[in-house]
């Protein structure tokens, strides 16, 4: 379980406050307008942003962000059991795609042979297997999010946050990295946080969509639920598309 | 048949502006060939020792700057909220248009004989002993100027670093060692070569600065070393020797440069936002809120302290003689006419060579040779120049009547390159953007000037006179070759008066020349630029 109580922060004059619990070993959607607060969300979640903690009715200590029963919004980013992958600049353009890939592991790049054997082994589940030698520069833009997406493999976090890690693609890729992060997810056993702006992504992914709205959880549920919706702001943001 | 359009007329003028100094410098070079002892001068022991000085002293003021820029624009891009940072960046950002004769006082003022760091040093219980004089104090006056912008145009490399970036690093656990080995350093590379190139120039023709710190055998460089030529010797011929020299180092570190890539953007960008996504693991440990607190405070000190002994050295009693002092109104005068003109003159020389441009986008050579022209005073340098029609135009007109006109051709020239490089992305782009809009709307000639290019380019506009302007009000090089007791302009009266040891009547004269500069630059930005967002 994945547990926000009572985290907010505040943008320039905009405020954005969280409560959430989300199962784990799921695909999760994350949808809602632009500047509805949908990566701001992310980026408490893995402490980009520094999150503040509301008391709950008076008790002391009952706010924070909880993973499996753990709070974590003390620790520092690299600490946290998740890691990130975002729209585009995922990758270090003067690293090779194995250097891009060793970092997962350590930061000084000084990596022992079993742990080599786990980049070789993260490239090839990612499909770019004998690809380590070359520059980012060098690939199309659906290899380098599968650079990322296999740097997040080598990291061992139990939980990965897609920020519109797609958006970019033509429809045809996009298809495609949905099915490898699919895949990828059964098969490590991941959970994941995903954020969207097309319905067509939550419905081949999700089991379950968070709708929000002004910086706020406006709805949470199932992502067949979700397209039925009559509320007027899901229904305001779906428009006619689906 | 060519059909004759207003912007031929335009653009001819200002190919005339520019090229006609040139060639009339480059002729009467020519004159003295015949005269000019070739073999004497390339076994002059002397002429060799100022080339060895002046590539010695480009070198390790471009290093030092370069490195201590690095360091300052890294700890500036740390600490984003630094108290001082404001006041900090707007100093760097106004460096650049402090005069040069200001910049030395301030030196002197701090490190000189009787100097702030001389009695400190004597307080402490030591022998203080005068080192100001020569490549240390030339160093610092190079640093004085080239650290600001160095510090700046790093500054905003690292500024474009993606904050995904950051965040990555953050999530990756890496340290501040990491950070510089795989983001910083590759971002900085870029530019490194071309910042180098463009700073070691600057400080291979400087020559206020060496004239008036250095000047001895031990401690001159090509450019002064033609001033005393001409001024000193009256040999003309050697002069022309010497200048032909430094064309040939000129075009060389241009060429150089030029082969290292595009030339950088210096002005535009402000810096310095401070952004909420810019986050960055290695904020926390004391030790580097030590280190970065400590570089800022030396860069401060490097920077603030001399323009602050200035002030400090203004208020005296002289004030009262200084300002009843006719002279000083009329070099005071002759400054402000001087800086106001250069700046229109050199708007109508780069607005010609910008419009030839973009007409002949298509034909790349034609394009390529304009844009070599707005960069012509780089390889031939503004005294060089000088001299040139100094001893081309001598035999027809008294010089010395129309020294000004000259100091303000001079001026432009020198200021083309800094408005090419502030007008041309906006100049060009509105060619690409609109170009084909205003003529399906037939919107051309005063229309389109008033409507489409002057809203859009009044920002940069008023920036690149506000900088050319303040650039030639503090320009201390052709006035001090052709400047006579009767026509002043303020640096060159600054000038004399730290030479006869009028301390008091200095410094007063000193702050009047910065305040003059930094109003003309503030003013006209403000007035041409309009007002901002």
């Amino acid at each position: 379980m994945i547990e926000l109580k009572q985290v907010s922060c505040k943008l320039g004059t905009q405020h954005f406050s969280y409560d959430l619990q989300l199962p784990l070993g799921q695909i999760i959607a994350i949808m809602g307008a632009s500047g509805a607060g949908k990566s701001t969300l992310l980026n408490l979640l893995a402490g980009f942003i520094e999150a503040q903690i509301e008391d709950v009715e008076g008790v002391e200590g009952a706010g924070g962000i909880f993973f499996e029963g753990q709070r974590v919004d003390s620790l520092e980013p690299s600490c946290r059991p998740m890691t990130s992958l975002f729209q585009e600049h995922n990758l270090f353009a003067h690293l090779t795609v194995f250097d891009n890939l060793a970092l997962g592991i350590r930061s000084n790049l000084k990596l022992n042979e079993h742990e080599q054997a786990q980049v070789e082994q993260a490239l090839e589940q990612v499909g770019l297997a004998n690809m380590g030698a070359r520059l980012p520069k060098q690939l199309s833009g659906g290899q380098r999010q599968r650079v990322a997406l296999g740097r997040a493999l080598v990291r061992r976090k139990p939980l990965l946050l897609l920020d519109e890690p797609f958006s970019a693609l033509d429809p045809a890729l996009r298809q495609e990295m949905s099915a490898l992060v699919k895949d990828l997810c059964q098969q490590h056993q991941l959970s994941v946080l995903l954020v969207t702006h097309e319905p067509r992504d939550a419905l081949a992914l999700a089991q379950k969509v968070v709708f929000i709205a002004q910086g706020r959880v406006h709805w949470q549920g199932d992502t067949s639920d979700f397209l039925q919706q009559t509320d007027d702001l899901i229904k305001a943001y779906l428009g006619q598309s689906c | 048949m060519l059909k004759l359009r207003s912007w031929h007329a335009v653009s001819g003028l200002s190919f005339a502006l520019v090229l006609l100094p040139m060639l009339v410098a480059l002729g009467a070079f020519s004159a003295y060939f015949e005269q000019a002892q070739w073999l004497q001068y390339i076994t002059d022991t002397y002429i060799w020792r100022v080339v060895w000085f002046s590539w010695w002293q480009a070198s390790l003021s471009s290093v030092i700057s370069i490195a201590l820029a690095v360091l300052v624009a890294r700890a500036l891009a740390r600490r984003q909220s630094f108290f001082g940072r404001w006041l900090m960046l707007r100093c760097f950002s106004v460096a650049l248009v402090v005069p040069s004769i200001i910049a030395v006082y301030g030196i002197i003022l701090l490190h000189g004989r009787q100097g702030y760091v001389s009695q400190l040093w004597h307080w402490l219980g030591g022998q203080p002993h005068s080192y100001i004089y020569g490549l240390i104090g030339i160093l610092l006056a190079h640093v004085f100027f080239n650290l600001p912008l160095a510090t700046r145009i790093l500054l905003q490399r690292l500024e474009a670093i993606q904050p995904e970036t950051w965040r990555l690093s953050s999530q990756l656990g890496m340290t501040s060692k990491d950070l510089w080995w795989h983001i910083e350093w590759p971002y900085l590379k870029g530019v490194l070569p071309q910042l180098a190139a463009m700073i070691f120039a600057l400080c291979f023709t400087s020559f206020a600065i060496v004239m008036t710190l250095g000047g001895g055998p031990k401690a001159t460089t090509i450019e002064v070393a033609i001033f005393q030529a001409i001024r000193f010797d009256f040999d003309i011929a050697k002069a022309v020797y010497l200048s032909l020299l430094q064309i040939a180092f000129c075009g060389f570190i241009l060429w150089c440069g030029l082969r290292l890539g595009r030339p950088i953007d210096i002005f535009l960008s402000q810096g310095g936002a401070a952004n909420h996504a810019y986050m960055r693991p290695d904020l926390k440990p004391l030790r580097g809120k030590i280190n970065d607190t400590l570089i800022l405070l030396l860069a401060t000190l490097l920077v603030l302290l001399p323009l602050l002994a200035v002030v400090i050295a203004g208020i005296n009693e002289a004030w009262f003689k200084v300002l009843l002092d006719e002279r000083l109104w009329r070099a005071a005068g002759n400054s402000l006419w001087v800086a106001l003109s250069s700046a229109l003159l050199s708007l109508v020389m780069a607005w010609g060579l910008l419009l030839a441009q973009r007409h002949w986008q298509q034909q790349r050579t034609a394009a390529m040779a304009v844009e070599w022209m707005g960069s012509i005073i780089l390889v031939v340098p503004p005294l060089v120049l000088a001299t040139g029609l100094f001893i081309g135009l001598s035999p027809h007109v008294n010089v010395f009547t129309i020294n000004l006109y000259i100091v303000v051709l001079v001026n432009a020239l020198m200021g083309l390159p800094y408005m090419l490089r502030v007008l041309s992305v906006a100049y060009l782009k509105i060619g690409r953007d609109y170009d084909r809009l205003c003529s399906s709307l037939a919107l051309h000639g005063w229309p389109r000037l008033r409507l489409v290019e002057w809203p859009i380019l009044r920002r940069p506009i008023g920036l690149a006179m506000a900088l050319v302007a303040a650039m030639s009000a503090g320009d201390l090089g052709v006035v001090a070759l052709f400047g006579s007791p009767d026509i002043q302009t303020l640096p060159l009266l600054m000038y004399q008066r730290l030479g006869s040891y009028q301390a008091d009547a200095a410094g007063v004269t000193a702050v009047l020349l910065l305040a003059m500069s930094l109003s003309i630059f503030l003013l006209l930005e403000r007035v041409i630029g309009g007002p901002r967002d």
